[in-house]
């Protein structure tokens, strides 16, 4: 039933080199080649900064809000985007599909796979300014940062399985991808990206916590903002989450996988 | 022993060896077409007309390919001829297992690799050396396979000091070289091949040959697919002939391509067929265009039937966006199977380029065309001296030569027969 799964894995080489390609080719153009990656979050980060400290009053309940915002966006950001790809990879890789043997699970991970190397490249600079947050006395930092990196296992499997589902049908349904843009445009404002959930009213809160993002979003700021462990009940939502995304994900895929070549 | 045992004996006998390399069980494949108002799927148009398997289920199907039957023992090489749409293309891309037969049953053993389209996935940002590991990793060579066998890979395309400039700075043919370089280097067990050998040079068509010499030698399989016919005939002991899905014929190569290039000669004779087996190919940088290639017959008449021994001409209409300072036109002549029977151009019959600009019109006058009695195939150029093609169009026409009395070969000369001493004809 996770065939697609076990294939990813088994073809996790040529991944790995794909999602090289997928960067170097993004980056090698430009002058500063890899410093991009860097550029763009610091730039981000420097906006949020600017903007919150002298344009919008700053949230009283999260200080530095800068940061706050800077570590969920850059989450939601892996997120959307590595889902619009999916959406897409299909229909860029076609040559590829149609004169190679190649097994097509490999193009929704590399799309993942890239987006999460744009994650992993953008963290320093979120450590960085945590780490200077903290010398300015603004946070205090701690040791459920560590938890860090299994949020982001179950994310990526989560987003892993999404792109499986995504990628398959998109070859179907030409318009999938602006419905996927549409849909992320909405679930960014009802999942905690901007805010924290303690600032939704009490009564709201149980349709929030119904979005799985929301546990996503959460035990991030808990653990690289807030230095607070992970609640227990967000851990769950975050494995049922993940499971239940990879299975339906694998499932579609599995269903579909014959017709992508012919069809793409 | 019984009957069904001696029945199974024949199998047996050289599978006792090996099973076969190939087993292609009564395949059919049909290609989904989707009527016009759904050219392009849309999940709106799903939701609205229901969804579920109704709207990813085809309007109509097209057969690609109907109960095709064969097998390949290890070793074998076998070429695979037909016309175009035939579903060569088809049965290559099931054998690599890209796509599934609709129904029936395509079985291989061992190691595999498909060389659809040489280069493909190449990505032009990249390095040559990042290219060949990922091509390499398609092929299913392992990385330490793949670090191993760089220089040799490198070595047989012939691009060392490229190895590491971008693609986009190759030329085509250094691109095709390395794609071929890397899946002949990939050790497999069965090897699919798709036309391939029409693209590159001479020298690199012929160490492509070699290799399948050695492919052979060492036991491997091999499928090709090609346009060739002369190359199947020469290097296939088999050839299967694909008509419209079926296997019209499958057997020794040189009785399965006598036997279509004889249905291409009747086609052709018709008129049906333009241009059978060879797509037009035409490449060449687009600074100067061949509009059009009129044959003419001793009289002027427009035909693509001539008489051996008459005056002919050709007719090369050209036209130049940009004056052109640098040019030469070409012409060649092929028979239908692919061997060169004249080559000639501008250049080396001693004509040097001044201006070409707008329309030109250019006439080569033959005035006793001595080709044997056949078809034959045109291929016409307009290129910068020294080759650089502006526009170089192969098989861009095909003519049937006819003649009062038959004769083998490609050559038909004016002739006189003597004879003296204890010889005598009747009169």
């Amino acid at each position: 039933m996770m065939e697609p799964l076990a294939r990813t894995l088994r073809q996790r080489a040529l991944i790995v080199a794909l999602t090289r390609r997928e960067l170097a080719a993004r980056y090698r153009g430009g002058v500063l080649g890899f410093l991009w990656s860097l550029v763009n979050p610091l730039l981000l980060l420097a906006v949020y900064a600017v903007v919150f400290r002298f344009v919008f009053a700053p949230r009283a309940d999260v200080r530095p809000y800068a940061l706050f915002l800077f570590a969920g966006v850059l989450a939601w950001g892996f997120v959307s985007s590595a889902l619009i790809d999916s959406s897409e990879t299909f229909r860029n890789n076609g040559p590829l599909l149609r004169k190679t043997t190649v097994a097509p699970e490999v193009f929704p991970a590399v799309a993942v796979g890239a987006r999460l190397a744009h994650l992993l490249l953008a963290l320093p600079v979120l450590a960085a300014a945590t780490v200077f947050a903290a010398a300015r006395g603004s946070i205090v930092a701690g040791a459920a940062v560590l938890e860090l990196p299994l949020v982001l296992l179950l994310l990526v499997l989560t987003v892993f399985g999404l792109a499986l589902a995504i990628s398959a049908l998109a070859v179907h349904f030409r318009d999938l991808r602006d419905l996927v843009g549409n849909l992320l445009t909405l679930a960014f404002f009802v999942t905690p990206v901007l805010y924290p959930v303690e600032a939704v009213p009490e009564r709201l809160r149980p349709f929030l916590r119904a979005n799985p993002f929301a546990a996503f979003l959460t035990a991030i700021h808990d653990s690289a903002f807030f230095f607070r462990p992970v609640a227990a009940v967000d851990w769950l939502w975050m494995v049922a989450t993940a499971a239940a995304c990879l299975s339906i994900g694998c499932a579609v895929f599995e269903r579909l996988r014959d017709s992508i070549a012919e069809e793409s | 022993m019984g009957r069904a045992d001696g029945g199974n004996r024949v199998t047996r006998g050289r599978g006792h060896a090996e099973a076969p390399a190939i087993s292609v069980e009564n395949v059919t494949k049909l290609y989904r077409r989707y009527g016009r108002k759904r050219a392009v799927g849309s999940l709106k148009s799903a939701l609205l007309t229901g969804l579920g398997t109704r709207a990813l289920s085809p309007d109509a199907a097209v057969p690609a390919l109907t109960e095709v039957s064969f097998q390949v023992a290890a070793g074998e090489t076998v070429g695979v001829v037909g016309a175009n749409g035939s579903g060569k293309s088809t049965l290559l891309r099931l054998l690599a297992g890209i796509v599934r037969p609709t129904s029936g049953r395509v079985e291989l053993r061992g190691r595999l690799a498909a060389l659809l389209d040489l280069g493909a996935g190449f990505h032009p940002e990249i390095s040559g050396r990042e290219n060949l590991e990922i091509s390499g990793l398609l092929l299913g060579m392992s990385r330490g396979e793949i670090a191993a066998r760089l220089p040799e890979i490198v070595r047989f395309a012939g691009i060392e000091e490229f190895l590491d400039a971008p693609v986009k700075t190759y030329s085509s043919g250094m691109a095709v070289r390395l794609g071929f370089a890397i899946a002949a280097h990939s050790d497999p067990d069965v090897l699919l091949v798709d036309e391939v050998l029409a693209v590159g040079d001479a020298a690199f068509a012929h160490r492509c040959l070699e290799k399948f010499s050695e492919f052979e030698r060492a036991g491997k399989t091999l499928v090709f697919v090609s346009h060739d016919l002369s190359l199947v005939s020469a290097r296939c002991r088999r050839a299967i002939w694909l008509d419209h899905g079926r296997v019209a014929s499958d057997g020794p190569a040189e009785e399965t391509v006598a036997l279509y290039r004889e249905r291409v000669a009747r086609e052709e004779g018709q008129g049906r067929l333009e241009v059978a087996g060879a797509p037009t190919a035409r490449i060449g940088s687009g600074r100067a265009v061949l509009e059009s290639v009129r044959l003419r017959d001793g009289e002027g008449r427009e035909t693509r039937r001539l008489r051996s021994g008459q005056a002919a001409s050709i007719e090369l209409v050209v036209r130049a966006p940009e004056r052109l300072s640098d040019f030469a036109f070409g012409v060649g002549i092929a028979t239908v199977a692919g061997s060169p029977v004249l080559g000639i151009n501008t250049e080396a019959d001693g004509l040097r380029p001044e201006e070409l600009s707008g329309e030109a019109h250019v006439v080569l006058e033959i005035p006793a065309l001595d080709l044997a009695p056949g078809l034959y195939s045109l291929d016409a150029a307009v290129h910068a001296q020294g080759g650089a093609p502006y526009d170089y169009r192969r098989d861009l026409l095909r003519f049937e030569v006819t003649a009062e009395r038959a004769s083998l070969g490609v050559w038909s000369p004016k002739r006189r027969w003597r004879g003296e001493g204890g010889v005598r004809w009747k009169p």
